[in-house]
């Protein structure tokens, strides 16, 4: 079972890389990977926020929404959840724990409109209404993997861009063109990780 | 401190629109979900009959138990009511999340078709696991079925899908799970 | 007359010299996921535009009811519902686009470009010009999707508009079925597709030089080409202070970020 809960967390991190192979959060991605520090930030909110919001929708939707025939509002009651959710963890972090505030909370306004979230959320939902053995526990190593992923994706490419800065780059190509190409490029890495997966648990 | 007014105004508001918008989405759901249901059901009548061609009609979905799983199956019968073959929806793990796919056996233990139910893999990759050419390369097979990588045809296997072994394993363990049921389903017959 | 003009004018900005994808630079995750078959494309491109005008529209005719305090939340509930409402019309009309497009048709509901032109526009202009802007912005979002779908499933499938009949099933048309190119080449000629144009790695490089043109031909004409906004023209930039700061300097972007959000938390408690 240990092995179970282990795949979908390298599956979600490695093969399922929910910035490279499934262009959710291409957003923050593109946007906050220049440094770093701002990266690992973004990062970090991104795997708190993302856990958080499957601990507290989960519920809802399986014990609110599908006894009642509901199903239909996930989409508009998920992304209601996930918005006040991070308002009262920006208000409470604010006011109870400053020092975590001041590391994650500045990008906490930017997630609720971030599409991994939303997606893990929903896809988390509609993996455990298809197969019955993605219960709770499963959706949330699924989501903390989605998380973790993100964060890889994001430290790699910072360290990419960071290394693009020096070079010589044609006119056209500058900003953001040869950042989209530097992003195909690691992405070919992922695509890699494949193998190594299967190998494992093959 | 905020007036009782300014609080009172935007959340009355935002409650008024929430309320609009439920009653509409309500509305739309009460005209489409019988129309999806339909398709779904459609769907899987479609794929039951293309798993298993000879089948006239089916016998509902029967229930059973293996290896602490529930499995629900169909009995196929031809047009004076004889038993032709089963059908099973089994799943596996796949590159791109769960394979589902639904297999149809004859009465000799040989796959007469299989399709994907679901099936969320690599496009142009995996995906090429709903084709044609793909899906008939189950047909006839029994027993364990083998995959080769290298394109050597080995007994009783498939081919893999060029760039795509993961997906091609997933569906042959799929499809070898549905031939085990079909063992389980034959044993309880001979028995009972 | 003038009037007739200026709804033309809101039109068609969106269609090249505010392209939502190329020049706002909005809307990149759907633009790089489902830009792999010219049918996925077109029937992404139509569920959008119909939210974006649906949402305009509605926001508009609000604009005047809505606080400005709950605005954003606002906006939401309405882009879901309208969303949601596609999404039960594509299950129950055109189920094949449903299982192809997937988790990306509930998730227009963050597609920047809407709630940004609801910000933007939507809740400062009348509904006839919101219709006008919607209606360009989705059909200028539809058109570079189609862009690059159309090179991305040429190149890595050898085909144009394979699946067709998925979407011409709704018009009663289902013989045409896309038409194969690579295939049909004489044998001396015989090419695979470069299957890496329709995986990941290929949606990144084709966003880059189909990017890169726009640029060169903005350049042409005179106008700066797009930044690298991330998600600065995102309604959500507003707190975000990364942006403003130019996201360089992280302690100054802390700092005035804490102001930002204290900002955003003063005036948008939900």
């Amino acid at each position: 079972m240990t092995k179970y809960y282990f795949s979908i967390l390298l599956t979600a991190v490695l093969t399922n890389n929910f910035v490279l192979s499934k262009f959710l959060g291409i957003c923050p991605f593109l946007g906050v990977s220049k440094k770093l520090k701002t990266a690992t930030g973004m990062s970090l909110a991104v795997i708190f926020v993302m856990a958080m919001s499957t601990a507290v929708t989960y519920p809802i939707n399986k014990y609110l929404l599908e006894p009642k025939g509901l199903a239909y509002l996930q989409t508009i009651v998920f992304i209601l959840v996930i918005a006040a959710l991070v308002q009262l963890v920006e208000t409470v972090l604010k006011k109870y724990v400053p020092s975590l505030y001041s590391a994650l909370g500045i990008y906490l306004p930017l997630i609720t409109t971030n599409c991994a979230v939303l997606g893990v959320v929903l896809l988390n939902v509609q993996s455990a209404s298809s197969e019955a053995s993605f219960r709770f526990l499963a959706s949330m190593f699924n989501s903390v993997g989605g998380g973790v992923g993100f964060m890889l994706a994001m430290i790699m490419f910072a360290g990419v861009r960071s290394r693009m800065e020096s070079c010589d780059i044609p006119k056209s190509l500058r900003g953001l063109p040869i950042t989209l190409i530097a992003a195909s490029i690691v992405s070919v890495s992922f695509l890699g990780f494949g193998g190594i997966v299967e190998n494992i648990f093959g | 401190m905020k007036s009782f007014k300014e609080i009172a105004v935007p959340a009355f508001v935002l409650f008024a629109i929430c309320l609009v918008a439920t009653f509409l989405l309500a509305m739309t759901n009460s005209v489409t979900a019988p129309r999806i249901a339909a398709l779904a059901d459609d769907a899987e009548k479609s794929s039951r009959t293309e798993v298993l061609p000879d089948a006239v009609s089916f016998c509902g979905g029967k229930s059973l138990q293996y290896d602490g799983n529930d499995y629900t199956y169909f009995v196929g019968c031809d047009k004076d009511g004889g038993i032709v073959g089963f059908t099973f929806t089994t799943s596996a793990k796949g590159y791109g999340g769960d394979i589902v796919i639904m297999t149809g056996i004859d009465t000799f233990g040989k796959v007469t078709g299989i399709t994907a139910l679901e099936l969320n893999e690599t496009a142009g990759l995996g995906m090429k696991a709903q084709s044609e050419s793909f899906r008939s390369r189950f047909i006839g097979k029994s027993g364990v079925i083998g995959v080769s990588t290298a394109g050597g045809g080995a007994e009783n296997s498939v081919d893999a899908i060029t760039g795509a072994t993961i997906t091609t394993k997933a569906v042959t363990d799929a499809v070898n799970d549905a031939l085990l049921l079909f063992e389980q389903v034959k044993e309880a017959g001979a028995n009972g | 007359m003038a009037e007739k003009k200026s709804l033309f004018n809101e039109f068609s900005k969106g269609l090249i010299a505010e392209n939502p994808v190329l020049r706002l630079v909005l809307g990149t995750c759907p633009t790089l996921a489902v830009s792999t078959s010219m049918v996925n494309a077109i029937g992404m491109g139509l569920s959008a535009s119909i939210v974006l005008v649906c949402s305009n529209i509605a926001i508009s005719m609000l604009r005047r009811v809505i606080p400005s305090k709950v605005r954003i939340p606002a906006y939401i509930v309405v882009i879901a519902s309208f969303v949601t409402i596609v999404q039960m019309l594509v299950k129950a009309f055109v189920p094949a686009l449903d299982s192809a497009l997937g988790v990306f048709l509930p998730l227009i509901v963050v597609n920047c470009i809407i709630l940004g032109r609801a910000e933007a526009f939507a809740g400062k202009n009348s509904v006839a010009a919101s219709a006008a802007d919607g209606l360009g912005m989705g059909a200028g979002f539809t058109a570079a999707l189609l862009c690059m779908a159309t090179v991305r499933e040429f190149l890595g499938n050898g085909t144009l508009f394979s699946g067709a009949d998925s979407l011409l099933s709704l018009f009663g048309i289902t013989s045409f079925t896309g038409i194969e190119i690579f295939s049909r080449l004489p044998e001396f000629l015989k090419i695979e597709p470069i299957l890496i144009f329709i995986l990941a790695p290929g949606g990144f490089f084709m966003f880059g030089i189909l990017m890169a043109l726009a640029n060169k031909i903005a350049e042409g004409k005179g106008k700066p080409g797009a930044e690298l906004h991330g998600c600065e023209s995102c309604p959500m930039s507003g707190s975000c202070s990364l942006i403003k700061d130019g996201e360089a300097d992280g302690i100054g972007a802390r700092r005035s970020g804490a102001a930002a959000t204290a900002d955003m938390t003063g005036g948008g408690a939900q």
